[in-house]
């Protein structure tokens, strides 16, 4: 075997680095595709219409979500025969248009995992660092109320507060994050409890510095990577975790439009118009995969051992 | 004369990363004898590793590749083997100790299973046979009631003992070669005179040639015949120990041993090597060394010196040595 | 004789062995039995040994990162254990510093330099971002680093250049006292003598004490003033540095020092015979009786397994802790 000493002038850089163009393409995809998919979510979510100007009549969504027209109803997408040209993606039971819901409820949809990441990830660093920082029993204390918030049933957490206050946009915001907070928790203190034993932290001590300074300044901008990763995969989650609670029906509560209502209203129909749960359940499918992606690429982006080459 | 078992020439090997080509090692010539030990000196990322592990053909694929030169073991040119072929020869004619005693064992596994694998694979030989090898390997490194320490696991060791598992590995076929890399750095002062004394007595019994990597002149002085000094992918002068510490001519060489702080000498002020190594991704024409060398001329930073022998063998790349 | 400025008093640092599920005490890791020692301004004094011999252990202890379980660290003269948290941050932690031994993990990777060097005075000074910077540039300059290295991250720095600004970073309140835990040994040779070098031409400029930690005796030869050999921890042997390079007593010493003597096997003589010790340190949970050296040393005798031999003046400026030196 000689070709293991190749003729250095005949060979591209690619060709040593052993990454073919295919590979090249696809890696490229897995990012384009995603923040292609997530932009746009986003755009649709900011305006869907333009109510937050006050001009409600204007927007992205070709009709008014809630308003119903039963002569249209179980109209099917345009591209099928028995369409309308108006009604792109159908209409639903109500003669609502489901392009304009699905647009509509990427704003509920993405607004409530948002504000329940936000929340959780707020709430998980903090605990996570003090608990990883401080530890001993305190440590050994919050690891268990840990625990038992991973272990403890989400879902039946949901039903007891939707029963208690009912349902509604805000009761899902609390239910996704009552216990989320526990996944960064749990990550944040592993990285807090690695990162107080390094030198620097050390350093910092023989410095001076204050436990609270150390856990902001030398702890938190250390964690930030892995926090990033999981915050992006999380959206995912959290996507799904909504459409679950809307979809039996202790989520966002009718008329709003929310992609797990939406699905979970054209159940009934799918037989004769399956487009009704389909539509949303792409939107949901898009979201959660590409957030997926995203993360699994950011992770590759952070850390350095694979940044190489 | 004894038997030259290892002839390395003109090996270039070089990394390929999305800033450029590495060129880690670039264009080495050495050779190691049967009962011999060739030091290779150098600093961090002189590539004194990189040629250790292009001997064994292990460079981190794909962006590592031996883009030159020859590698004759044993009368053949290991370069032109297949990789099943390339196989038989790792751990059989040669094998490597690595730097960390630490890491370099699987911690689930008991010593004489990790010793006993490389038997295995080698020498077919049964169970039985395989254990009185084991207990063999362990006791050619001294390793006090080796029947029951092939038993132990790792981490009920301590760490020269495990250094000494990891040579009984190396050795546990009885290889021309061994490459050793950096083997003491990780010990004690004391562990590491025994780990020393260990094995100028295992060459001494098994003929073993071993290239010994490191960047330890005190370890050098101790251990190797000869020594090759490398500074950015190059060997700039090959000599025996004792001409290499009296009478050294290349001036990074010279700069090298006198940086190194002695025990003898006292209150003197350190001479220091200013500046850094050149980067690899961007060598200069010239010498490599002409940033840093006190003796340069013009025709340093120009042209790169050759390869001169002055006699006994001892090489020096240098514009200033005739 | 310069003046004293830090003693350590029989010092001693155990660790609980714990068991099971109620952390029950089932021995004592003795890191640390009874070391006294003194460190003058101006001067520097090393502490020798092997890992595990108890040096990192003493450096933490000193720099108040770990607790004594006995002993007194005695600053100017005054115990350390009567200082009030408050005096401790404002007179004790500014004027000891430390310099750690591997460049690649001291620094917070996501601070800049100048943030990495200002951070002392940031944190125990009341001067603006102005005054900062400034002296900021002032120290980067002392360690011989340029002000464009300033904005740079740590990671854009080779391990010589790292160690700089490591140093940067403890002279930046002008302690009285350095703590150097191997501030050399993960540098490259060519490198060791720049940042020695270095150390030794700052502790002139600002009369710095320094307390080294080092295994390697060449280094420490060239360092310090004092030195302090230990084992499984121990002071074994203490005096001026000449001295003990010239005239060293215990066993234990002069294998050390034949292990790092750099002679060529044929200039091997009588004199300079290599001396190879059997055997590998115990643990500290269970040290030796005796002396606890005996179990490797090469002129062990019967009284050393038994009796635990005292720590003896020899000559003013030297002690030993062998029975062979009444």
């Amino acid at each position: 075997m000689v070709s293991i000493i190749p003729n250095v002038k005949e060979k591209t850089r690619k060709q040593y680095t052993g990454v073919s163009r295919g590979t090249r393409i696809m890696k490229n995809l897995t990012l384009i595709l995603p923040v292609m998919v997530l932009t746009l979510m986003v755009i649709c979510a900011i305006f869907a219409n333009l109510s937050w100007l006050g001009l409600p009549q204007y927007g992205l969504a070709p009709h008014d979500p809630n308003k119903t027209a039963p002569r249209d109803k179980f109209l099917p997408p345009a591209f099928i025969e028995g369409g309308k040209s108006d009604y792109l993606l159908g209409t639903d039971k109500l003669g609502r248009d489901i392009l304009s819901r699905v647009i509509h409820g990427a704003r509920v949809s993405l607004s409530v995992s948002l504000l329940a990441i936000f929340i959780t990830a707020g709430v998980g660093t903090m605990l996570g660092i003090f608990s990883g920082y401080v530890g001993g029993r305190v440590d050994g204390f919050l690891m268990r109320i840990v625990d038992v918030a991973l272990s403890f049933p989400g879902l039946l957490l949901a039903m007891l507060l939707a029963v208690a206050v009912g349902p509604g946009f805000w009761t899902v915001v609390f239910a996704l994050s009552v216990l989320g907070w526990a996944f960064y928790a749990r990550l944040v203190r592993g990285e807090s409890l690695r990162i107080r034993q390094s030198d620097f932290v050390a350093q910092a001590r023989v410095n001076g510095a204050s436990p609270f300074r150390i856990m902001l300044r030398h702890i938190f901008p250390n964690v930030v990577n892995s926090l990033i990763v999981l915050m992006t995969l999380q959206v995912g989650m959290m996507i799904l975790s909504e459409a679950a609670l809307s979809y039996i029906g202790i989520g966002i509560t009718a008329p709003q439009a929310s992609w797990g209502s939406m699905v979970s209203d054209g159940r009934a129909e799918l037989d004769r118009a399956w487009w009704i749960s389909t539509f949303p359940g792409v939107a949901i499918g898009l979201v959660v995969m590409s957030g997926n992606f995203l993360g699994d690429w950011i992770r590759d982006k952070l850390d350095p051992r694979l940044r190489q080459v | 004369m004894s038997r030259t078992i290892l002839q390395v020439e003109d090996l270039h090997t070089s990394f390929y990363t999305r800033a450029g080509e590495v060129k880690a090692v670039d264009g080495v010539s050495f050779h190691v004898d049967e009962k011999e030990t060739f030091g290779l000196v150098g600093e961090s990322a002189c590539g004194k590793t990189v040629t250790g592990l292009s001997l064994l053909r292990l460079l981190p694929e794909p962006a590592g590749r031996i883009v030159g030169g020859k590698i004759i073991l044993n009368g053949r040119n290991i370069l032109e083997l297949s990789k099943k072929e390339m196989r038989a020869v790792r751990g059989k004619e040669i094998s490597m100790i690595l730097q960390d005693p630490m890491t370099s064992l699987n911690p689930v596994y008991t010593v004489g299973n990790q010793i006993a694998e490389s038997i295995k694979l080698h020498q077919g030989l049964r169970d039985e046979k395989v254990t009185d090898e084991v207990i063999s390997a362990l006791r050619l490194l001294k390793i006090p009631a080796p029947e029951s320490r092939i038993r132990d696991y790792p981490f009920q060791m301590s760490g020269g003992m495990r250094q000494r598992v990891v040579g009984a590995i190396a050795m546990s076929c009885r290889p021309n070669l061994l490459i050793a890399d950096e083997p003491t750095t990780a010990l004690d002062a004391t562990i590491q005179a025994q780990y020393i004394a260990l094995f100028q007595d295992i060459q001494r019994t098994t003929n073993v040639g071993i290239l010994f990597i490191t960047h330890d002149f005190g370890v050098v002085a101790k251990m190797c015949h000869r020594v090759g000094v490398m500074y950015a992918g190059r060997i700039v002068e090959t000599a025996t120990t004792s001409k290499i510490f009296k009478d050294p001519r290349h001036p990074y060489t010279v700069a090298l041993i006198n940086s190194v702080p002695r025990l003898e000498e006292k209150n003197k002020r350190l001479f220091s090597i200013e500046g850094q190594p050149p980067s690899l991704l961007n060598l200069p024409p010239g010498c490599r060394f002409a940033a840093r060398c006190d003796k340069v001329m013009d025709k340093c930073r120009e042209q790169q010196p050759p390869e001169v022998d002055i006699g006994d063998g001892h090489l020096v790349s240098c514009w200033k040595v005739k | 004789m310069a003046e004293v400025l830090l003693e350590g008093q029989n010092l001693t640092k155990h660790y609980p062995v714990t068991k099971g599920l109620l952390q029950k005490t089932v021995g004592w890791v003795r890191a640390i039995d009874g070391i006294s020692f003194t460190v003058e301004q101006g001067r520097t004094l090393s502490l020798v040994g092997e890992s595990g011999a108890g040096k990192t252990t003493t450096a933490k202890m000193i720099l108040l990162l770990e607790k004594l379980t006995s002993g007194k660290i005695l600053y100017k003269g005054e115990d350390l254990s009567k200082f009030s948290a408050a005096r401790i941050k404002s007179q004790y932690r500014p004027n000891v510093q430390s310099v750690q031994q591997n460049p690649w993990s001291s620094m917070n990777p996501r601070m800049r330099v100048r943030d990495i060097v200002g951070e002392p005075l940031v944190v125990n000074t009341k001067m603006t971002k102005q005054e900062i910077r400034e002296k900021v540039l002032e120290i980067l300059d002392d360690v011989g680093l340029k002000a464009e290295h300033a904005s740079l991250y740590p990671h854009e720095f080779s391990g010589g250049q790292r160690q700089r600004i490591a140093v940067a970073r403890a002279l930046a309140l002008n302690p009285n006292m350095v703590v150097l835990d191997e501030p050399v040994s993960a540098l490259d040779v060519s490198i060791r003598a720049q940042i020695m070098n270095l150390l030794k031409d700052l502790q002139e400029q600002h009369n710095l004490s320094y307390l080294v930690i080092a295994h390697n005796l060449a280094t420490v030869r060239y360092m310090s003033h004092t030195v302090a050999i230990m084992y499984l921890g121990e002071i074994v042997e203490y005096g001026e540095a000449e001295e003990i390079f010239q005239n060293p007593l215990h066993p234990y010493t002069k294998a050390l020092i034949s292990a790092s003597v750099l002679v060529l096997p044929e200039d091997e003589t009588e004199e300079i015979q290599q001396i190879i010790l059997k055997g590998e340190m115990p643990s500290p949970l269970n040290p030796p009786p005796g002396c606890r050296f005996h179990t490797r040393c090469n002129e062990a005798s019967a009284q050393c397994s038994e009796a635990v031999p005292e720590m003896r003046r020899v000559k003013e400026n030297h002690q030993v802790k062998c029975h062979h030196y009444v």
